[in-house]
């Protein structure tokens, strides 16, 4: 009950949040964005038409009045249709947010766990071999170029030089198994990527952890090296790596991966987001832009929530 | 085997390696611990006490440390040569610890209780339920208020003092033969204290356990202990029953230590009554004795040739070619 007022007190206390950061993103927009009406009209067209379409966009209403529609549609969570395709903003997102989810929660999740596997054997045998050949695959996985990757496991997995099981790219997903069919590469190589910044970070994470004085405690009273990495070091660690996990929510529900979809040819919001930008597309960048700020904040009252579950001396105020 | 010592350190020697060089803060002890005996060791602060400590657990941190030389004899067998998986069955259930920082030394986000019961089953086949009965008894026998409730409550809701204690309990619950305590009230107010030591000695009784005590504090041995050994830059300098130690100390060292007692007593200074002079820094330690430039009997011979740990008399070993 509490920890239900707290978050809800704290909701309302990020709307000017939401409201700020939705108004210089739209200020942005107007003045800076790209003008949808030479995509719309192609090359040459009359000043009859060009006045035509920015009055169809809206383009020739003031400032403040096409602020204020913005506003409604913030708190409708309605924002209309998009300017290239007519297809509702809403159904695009529905359409595309789950395609992305599908890509990257199974990117999000084993990578953190791979991760954080690592960095605990990495940090109990710091500056041994193990530590160091964990640490130079880390190295690698962080400076190669994401392009490269995608390339070397794409040879790998789905062309005739290699193992040639999977298909390049694509997304024809019916079932299960298509869906795993087309998952697979762009999960793993997302993953060995994930891994090069996770692991760098949680194993400095825990081996801050691993000096401290209950760990000898632990050690003193026969705690098996297992128990000791994965019960009393890892609840201490959880919270910066709670932190960390849980800010690059927001974007990975509403941006996916830019790279990672054009790449494969994923139908998901990354390549939707990335057309509008390019195009203005106001009305998909305003929702975007709406979702994701709001997706942030309960991601900030979810991490304050969960170190109250990690860290008995925490207490929501 | 009635004259088998529960426990037999010989001639053990620990190294750090270090930027500069191979430290040795362990050099060449030996002593012995009967059981249910109480040990104290003292020396000045950097002596190597906590090593020693810290050794009977192979927990020395390696790298750096390691134990170089010697054997250290539990019941007649060495544990120098066991390997850390043995190591794992030995410590909390043979040798216990506690340490210095009670405010630190449990783990912040588990509840007390599951810390005791982890203790309790890594050594026992106890059920859930049974370890967190024999915890509560634990908690029961330190006289915690409540036990039932603050079993499940969170080392940061305790003292400090109460958290020693909680480790003293924890560090009793599988029935160790040797408690060993690294300054166990170093960091407590002085009024808990005397509280904490008389729980040491209180259940040391009850459960007739042996206890090796490190301190700075002399009284605390003058009170608890029964043997003593003093140490000095890795070496031990004199070893004596507590009152030949407190009635005739023959070591220059021991007697230097000892004459401002009555005033650390008063003023319950934190660390021992300082000798003029300083500790040689364990790099460049002297050919000679290593207490010689502090020494006030000194003579030539001492600075050419180290003093070896020798029965004096039928009550004390000294390391001194000068003794009072
Ligand atoms: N982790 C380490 N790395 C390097 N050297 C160490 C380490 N631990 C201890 N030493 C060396 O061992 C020596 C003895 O240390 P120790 O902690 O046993 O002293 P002590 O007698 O317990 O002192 P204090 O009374 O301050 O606790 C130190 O002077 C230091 O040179
Ligand atoms: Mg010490």
């Amino acid at each position: 009950m509490d920890t239900f007022i707290y978050s809800l007190r704290k909701f309302f206390q990020s709307i000017p949040l939401i409201f700020g950061v939705t108004l210089i993103s739209f200020v942005l927009m107007v003045y800076f964005g790209p003008d949808k009406t030479y995509d719309l009209l192609g090359k040459n067209p009359t000043q009859q038409q060009i006045e035509e379409v920015h009055h169809q966009l809206g383009y020739d209403q003031p400032f403040l009045t096409r602020y204020f529609i913005f506003f409604k549609e913030i708190i409708t969570f309605d924002f209309g249709y998009s300017d290239s395709t007519g297809e509702k903003v809403s159904s695009i997102f529905a359409r595309t947010i789950p395609v992305s989810l599908a890509v990257q929660l199974p990117i999000l999740i084993s990578g953190n766990i791979i991760s954080i596997i690592l960095a605990l054997i990495a940090a109990y045998f710091r500056g041994k071999m193990i530590d160091k050949s964990v640490m130079f695959v880390a190295v690698i996985g962080m400076s190669v170029s994401y392009l490269i990757i995608v390339i070397l496991f794409q040879i790998i997995f789905c062309s005739s030089y290699g193992l040639n099981i999977f298909p390049v790219q694509g997304w024809e997903v019916e079932s299960f198994t298509s869906y795993l069919k087309y998952v697979t590469v762009p999960v793993l190589a997302s993953v060995f990527l994930s891994i090069g910044y996770n692991t760098r970070f949680y194993r400095a994470v825990i081996v801050e952890e691993i000096t401290k004085d209950h760990v000898r405690t632990a050690r003193a009273f026969g705690t098996h090296p297992l128990k000791l990495l994965f019960k009393n070091i890892l609840k201490n660690s959880l919270i910066p790596i709670m932190t960390r996990i849980i800010i690059t929510l927001p974007f990975i529900i509403i941006a996916g991966s830019i790279v990672l979809e054009s790449y494969f040819s994923i139908p998901g919001i990354g390549l939707v987001l990335y057309d509008a930008i390019l195009t203005g597309d106001l009305p998909i960048i305003k929702a975007a832009v709406t979702w994701t700020a709001m997706i942030y904040v309960l991601s900030l009252i979810l991490t304050d929530i969960m170190y109250t579950v990690v860290d008995p001396r925490v207490t929501l105020k | 085997m009635n004259n088998q010592k529960l426990l037999e350190v010989q001639d053990l020697v620990i190294e750090f390696t270090t930027d500069k060089g191979k430290v040795r803060a362990v050099d060449g002890i030996s002593f012995s611990l009967n059981n249910s005996e109480t040990l104290g060791i003292v020396g000045e602060s950097g002596c190597g006490k906590t090593v020693t400590a810290l050794s009977l657990l192979k927990l020395i941190p390696s790298p750096p440390g390691k134990i170089i030389q010697g054997h250290i004899l539990y019941q007649g067998k060495d544990i120098v040569s066991k390997s850390e998986s043995a190591m794992r069955h030995f410590r909390g259930k043979e040798i216990s610890m506690i340490f210095q920082e009670p405010m630190t030394s449990l783990n912040p986000v588990f509840t007390i209780g599951n810390q005791m019961i982890d203790v309790i089953r890594q050594h026992t086949h106890a059920s859930k339920k049974e370890a967190k009965e024999r915890a509560i008894k634990m908690l029961e026998r330190i006289r915690i208020p409540n036990p039932e409730r603050r079993i499940d409550e969170y080392p940061h809701q305790m003292s400090g003092g109460m958290r020693q204690r909680i480790m003293i309990a924890m560090a009793l619950s599988c029935n160790p033969k040797i408690l060993v305590a690294d300054e166990p009230t170093t960091a407590l107010d002085v009024t808990v204290q005397a509280q904490v030591m008389a729980q040491i000695s209180e259940l040391q009784k009850k459960f007739n356990t042996a206890v090796i005590l490190v301190t700075h504090d002399l009284g605390v041995i003058a009170e608890t202990c029964t043997n003593v050994l003093v140490m000095y830059c890795g070496k031990i300098v004199e070893r004596a029953d507590v009152s030949t130690l407190f009635e005739s100390p023959r070591h220059p060292y021991t007697r230097g230590l000892l004459t401002s007692i009555p005033r650390i007593r008063e003023k319950k200074l934190e660390k021992l009554p300082t000798i003029e002079g300083t500790v040689p820094d364990l790099l460049h330690l002297p050919v000679g004795c290593r207490y010689a430039d502090r020494c006030e009997r000194v003579r030539d011979h001492c600075r050419l040739e180290e003093p070896p740990l020798e029965k004096k008399d039928d009550k004390t070993e000294v390391a001194c070619f000068y003794p009072y």
